[in-house]
């Protein structure tokens, strides 16, 4: 633990007081856990920057001194604001340095998946943070999953994460994190290609598989058919047929 | 292009588009996203030429979500018409936007292409925009 934060307690509350602390280079937050009252709390916004900019992000253990008392803690809540992305807010969890904690981690997905590339398939990533139960001491920075024996169609579970010495995923191990699956442009040219391969063999016209698709009705294949009948002139058997 | 299947009133008052997004201002699928800076109304067709922009630059490979749905007609009177005798047919569909809002998301493998992706679909609309990542730095 080598974070340390200052906070100031006893800040007015309310919006108007709240803009005027962000306008002094400070960002209102509240100080809870370890059964304590919520404590409105406010912290310079430089230091607060350095403690989240270490490696472990918003995970990082940080010893919070309140009132001349120092606690350990970490970052619970940012929020943010949408355009100019400044902390406008930030929650503080007291934390017992014995007891496990739910947090989340990110994902970094490492390798290549030789298979999928070459099925011209993509990774597609379905879970970038990893909710785990771990002692303070114990949080990894990130978990790393392996994608290489990926194929199009698997996915790789939760389970299949190797997690550190006393780190437990806190979701259920059959989540997918990442699975490989065929591009767009892929599907479109399978589709095509079987299209045509059942218009070579003779099982469907370009017709049907329009209307098996969607894109035509039988009404409208059927007037198609009666109005080129009736351009051409004359070759009306097929008509005829229809309209009986 | 995208349109409700069905709607409870055919024609809607303009309304205003002051204040920021409430929701949807964060990247939650992808990995870079499309963040409006200004309110505004994003039709259908822009919607569909922004999404074909960025799916042909990105060729293969790569996922795009749309996070933002035409669901307000904006109705027209034909031209040369007499003002009065009611209020116009619906025309076009628009998604009210304001600022903050993520409108597009994408991921894709490479950043270079996926930035460039994503500039070439934010041409397409008519606000202002900018490129926006999932991880922030502080």
């Amino acid at each position: 633990m080598d974070v340390t934060l200052t906070v100031e307690t006893g800040r007015p509350t309310g919006t108007a007081a709240a803009r005027r602390l962000r306008e002094e280079g400070r960002v209102p937050g509240v100080v809870y856990g370890l059964s304590t009252e919520a404590r409105s709390v406010s912290v310079a916004w430089p230091e607060l920057r350095r403690a989240l900019s270490t490696d472990a992000g918003q995970n990082a253990l940080i010893s919070l001194t309140v009132d001349g008392n120092t606690h350990l803690s970490m970052v619970k809540d940012l929020n943010r604001h949408p355009v100019r992305r400044t902390v406008e807010h930030v929650d503080f969890l007291l934390i017992d340095p014995d007891q496990p904690l739910s947090v989340e981690v990110p994902i970094i997905l490492e390798g290549e998946a030789p298979k999928v590339d070459a099925q011209k398939g993509m990774i597609d990533q379905l879970m970038y943070t990893l909710p785990i139960k771990a002692r303070p001491d114990a949080i990894p920075t990130q978990v790393e999953a392996d994608v290489s024996h990926l194929e199009i169609g698997t996915a790789l579970r939760v389970s299949e994460i190797p997690l550190p010495d006393g780190v437990t995923a806190d979701v259920d191990g059959e989540e997918p994190v990442a699975q490989g699956s065929p591009t767009r442009s892929t599907v479109i040219m399978q589709q095509e290609a079987a299209r045509q391969a059942r218009i070579a063999a003779g099982e469907a016209t370009e017709e049907d598989l329009a209307i098996e698709a969607g894109e035509l009705t039988a009404e409208q294949v059927a007037d198609g058919a009666s109005a080129s009948g009736a351009s051409s002139g004359g070759d009306g058997g097929g008509d005829g047929a229809d309209e009986s | 292009m995208l349109m409700p299947r069905k709607v409870k009133h055919r024609k809607h008052h303009r309304g205003r588009m002051k204040g920021r997004a409430k929701g949807g201002t964060e990247v939650s699928f992808g990995d870079f996203g499309i963040q409006a800076l200004e309110p505004g109304w994003i039709s259908a067709r822009q919607i569909e030429a922004a999404r074909v922009a960025m799916t042909r630059h990105i060729k293969r490979g790569g996922k795009v979500w749309i996070n933002v749905f035409p669901d307000k007609p904006v109705t027209q009177k034909p031209a040369e018409t007499r003002m009065g005798s009611g209020k116009g047919n619906p025309e076009r569909w628009v998604a009210v936007v304001k600022p903050g809002r993520i409108m597009f998301e994408l991921s894709y493998h490479d950043e270079a292409t996926a930035r460039a992706a994503l500039d070439r679909a934010i041409q397409k609309l008519p606000i202002k925009a900018r490129i926006i990542t999932r991880e922030e730095a502080f």
